[in-house]
């Protein structure tokens, strides 16, 4: 192994921001913090992207390791002990002024610190703990701080760097036991799940004593419970039926807004206190290094969210570092789409009512990669559609593709007054192409239209031709067959967005 | 200023106001438009030298008032809401033509209305200016993003950007906020406009420096600080490293960052 003592800056940057950009987390988003004079930064819960690199992912923050030296052997990651590359490590007082000389000139919105395990996993807690300390005392930076949470250490100390921080993440990397033993011998779930049951715990006794110090019923402000109110009303109808199907305790805490508030929402912070990880916390799952399906991933990524309240689960297409028996070979090519098809699925957990199971099942355990996810869901659920434009409750609307989360809302507020055509739908942000089918105004369709699966189905999947297209250049002498290819080369292509607030 | 008395057949004359290009000058000719009482299919509202004549109207100019737009701004404000008051601020902050009669458009029907109009996106008056709003907001948001500062020693801090919509009045509140504690100005080259934030102090925006670029050298800022160019290079390498290199995807970081916001983008210049 290549220690090099006083190595210059360039070179440990280069160093260590190649180590760290596989892993995916980029966001900036979740908390909401007013800056302060005498002090550099502020926080949006919107996120800020501040740049796109090459591979068009967001660069919101100075997303860097603390130390490439790492005493675990993690098969599938390039700083692994067993490597033979050049390691490096950022002093404190040169994490702090790369980060604050960055963010004066506007190129980032916070630090992402991230470490291999140097030495044991407290004393990397340790250093992250002095660096963060001097960063938010000394160098008085309020901006955005994420940082990683070491498997295996001190409760004490995750505490500690939990009220320096606004994000904590510790990457579950495989979601099943068998796989990580696997390809992570040093790592185990329960090693991973503490530390992420701890922060849970924290995060929420920290609301709580928001609740108390506030003492007024008016945290939510006037606007949001207004739109909470309304959109529960408008929801109720739809939801009935959806209650019927599937009783769910936890789907019931998804409707209950002051739940939602209270551990899902964006937090706004003021500083007479210091708060205990504000913006929540976050994991990540590899695509592709074993051989899991997508109804795997996608049923962790919900166990996740309503288990251990995340905020987000990152998926990370696999890219061949190391070569190894256990590992894909050199040359795959990283599931970009299919690590596409899993965001827009874990959207339509998260933002849109979906359930895992709705999405996939045994029999059918993977994405159709030719039509996304809600696409999908609603072609094989025809029964239901189409819905009625100006009657369908918030939850319905939502269901319907090409119709999002302010769409669904600008169409309940301007449907008081009347949506004359589907003009103005379009100019609402509805995107027809796709939506026109699931859809009537005033009892009306825009087109007519068989309502058959197999024909709105290919209609789709034409509208998606410029796509449809990369798909398949790869393999001009290919038959497409439309419903059940999932041994296409992935195109390298499809546009994903792993970060988008 | 005295207004021509409105014409005995009012109806088959449209009167036009022309108002110079700034959130003052439109809500001032919206007050003049609408004080004239010509009725208002009669009126129209343009801006300064971005409109054809046409038969059959008369041409009024309108000379910008501060007392007149604050008062159509404390009207909006509080006999409709802060909502619709942003709503039509935001448009005027657009490219422009056709912006002036569609904020007119739209007040005449939020009048009738009340603050409810904001959600109304029915009515095809309040469609323009919600997309001119969404335009506006989705711009200043990514110049919010990409502005680049540089040092110019003695610790000010200097941006230029050249968009398209006026978004330094949108942007500047922000950056005041993400750094109260520094000096730092924004230039807008497109405009001329230019936003002064020295440390510690409320922000100020000012179309003083009009020959900024060709000033004399008082008027010009430091020369970069000491380190300005390691702090560059630096971003740079992160900027390039932090890419992987199996997922080079230059088209969709073409969608994510359009090729025109890149002209001032350290990471971007070589």
């Amino acid at each position: 192994m290549i220690i090099r003592e006083n190595l210059p800056l360039e070179e440990k940057l280069k160093i260590l921001s190649a180590a760290a950009r596989y892993d995916v987390s980029c966001t900036s988003s979740g908390v909401n913090r007013k800056g302060e004079k005498g002090a550099l930064g502020n926080a949006a819960s919107c996120g800020i992207c501040h740049s796109f690199a090459a591979d068009g992912r967001c660069i919101s923050l100075l997303k860097v390791l603390l130390s490439n030296e790492c005493v675990f052997d993690c098969k599938y990651c390039m700083n692994r002990a067993s490597n033979d590359i050049p390691r490096a490590s950022f002093t404190p007082e040169e994490l702090c002024g790369l980060t604050i000389e960055f963010y004066r000139r506007n190129y980032i919105e916070g630090l992402f610190l991230s470490s291999g395990v140097l030495g044991t996993p407290d004393h990397t807690m340790e250093l992250f703990y002095r660096t963060l300390y001097m960063l938010r005392h000394q160098y008085r930076f309020n901006g955005y701080v994420h940082v990683k949470t070491i498997p295996g250490a001190d409760g004490e100390l995750i505490r500690r760097v939990g009220y320096l921080a606004d994000r904590m993440s510790v990457n579950l990397e495989i979601s099943s036991q068998e796989g990580l033993k696997k390809l992570a011998p040093h790592k185990t779930h329960s090693r991973i799940l503490t530390p992420i049951r701890q922060i849970q715990n924290g995060i929420i006794q920290d609301r709580l004593e928001g609740r108390r110090a506030d003492a007024v019923p008016g945290t939510i402000g006037m606007n949001e419970r207004k739109e909470q109110s309304l959109l529960l009303r408008e929801t109720s109808a739809a939801y009935e039926t959806e209650k019927t199907t599937a009783p769910d305790k936890a789907a019931l805490d998804r409707y209950d807004p002051y739940w939602q508030y209270l551990v899902r929402s964006a937090q706004t912070v003021r500083r007479d206190r210091p708060h205990f990880v504000p913006s929540g916390q976050s994991t990540q799952m590899i695509v592709g290094a074993v051989p899991e399906s997508d109804y795997q991933l996608v049923h962790t990524a919900e166990a996740l969210y309503r288990n251990y309240d995340l905020k987000r689960v990152f998926y990370s297409a696999y890219v061949p570092l190391n070569e190894d028996s256990c590992l894909p070979a050199l040359d795959t090519k990283p599931p970009l789409l299919r690590e596409h098809r899993l965001y827009q699925a874990d959207w339509l957990l998260r933002f849109y009512g979906f359930q895992a199971g709705e999405l996939l099942t045994e029999d059918k355990p993977n994405f159709n990669l030719f039509i996304d996810p809600k696409c999908d869901w609603a072609v094989r659920h025809l029964e239901l559609f189409p819905v009625e434009i100006n009657t369908a409750g918030y939850a319905s609307l939502l269901r319907v593709p090409g119709i999002g989360v302010k769409s669904a809302k600008r169409i309940l507020y301007a449907r008081k007054h009347g949506i004359p055509d589907f003009t103005a739908l379009k100019k609402m942000g509805v995107v027809l192409k796709r939506a026109h089918y699931f859809i009537t105004l005033n009892g009306r369709m825009m087109y007519p239209v068989k309502i058959d699966e197999t024909c709105i189905t290919h209609n789709l999947i034409q509208s998606e031709q410029k796509k449809n297209w990369q798909v398949a250049q790869d393999m001009t002498y290919h038959q497409l067959s439309l419903f059940d290819d999932f041994h296409l080369v992935d195109p390298g292509e499809i546009i994903h967005d792993t970060t988008a607030p | 200023m005295t207004l021509p008395r409105p014409e005995q057949n009012a109806d088959s004359t449209r009167t036009v106001f022309l108002c110079e290009d700034t959130p003052d000058g439109i809500f001032t000719a919206v007050y003049d438009a609408w004080d004239s009482g010509l009725g208002h299919q009669n009126v129209a509202l343009e801006l300064n030298g971005c409109f054809n004549y046409s038969l059959f109207s008369q041409y009024v100019s309108v000379s910008t008032d501060y007392e007149k737009s604050f008062k159509v701004a404390r009207t909006l404000n509080h006999k409709l809401s802060g909502q619709v008051f942003s709503m039509a601020y935001y448009a005027a902050l657009a490219q422009p033509p056709g912006k002036a009669d569609a904020i007119y458009r739209f007040l005449v029907l939020a009048f009738r209305h009340g603050p409810g109009i904001v959600s109304m996106l029915g009515l095809p008056e309040v469609q323009a200016v919600f997309a001119l709003w969404r335009k506006v907001g989705n711009e200043a948001h990514y110049f919010r993003e990409f502005i680049r500062f540089s040092d110019t020693g003695s610790g000010i801090l200097f941006g230029k950007v050249k968009p398209k919509c006026n978004v330094l009045p949108l942007v500047a509140p922000l950056f005041s906020d993400r750094m109260p504690s520094e000096s730092w100005a924004l230039l807008d080259e497109t405009r001329n406009l230019a936003v002064f934030h020295p440390a510690g102090q409320e922000w100020f925006l000012t179309s003083a420096f009009e020959d900024f670029s060709e000033s004399p050298a008082e008027y010009q800022l430091p020369q970069n600080a000491e380190n300005e160019d390691q702090y560059r290079s630096l971003w740079k390498i992160f900027h390039k490293t932090i890419a992987i290199k199996e997922r080079i995807n230059p088209r969709c970081q073409r969608n994510q960052l359009p090729l025109w916001y890149r002209k001032n983008m350290t990471e971007f210049m070589d």
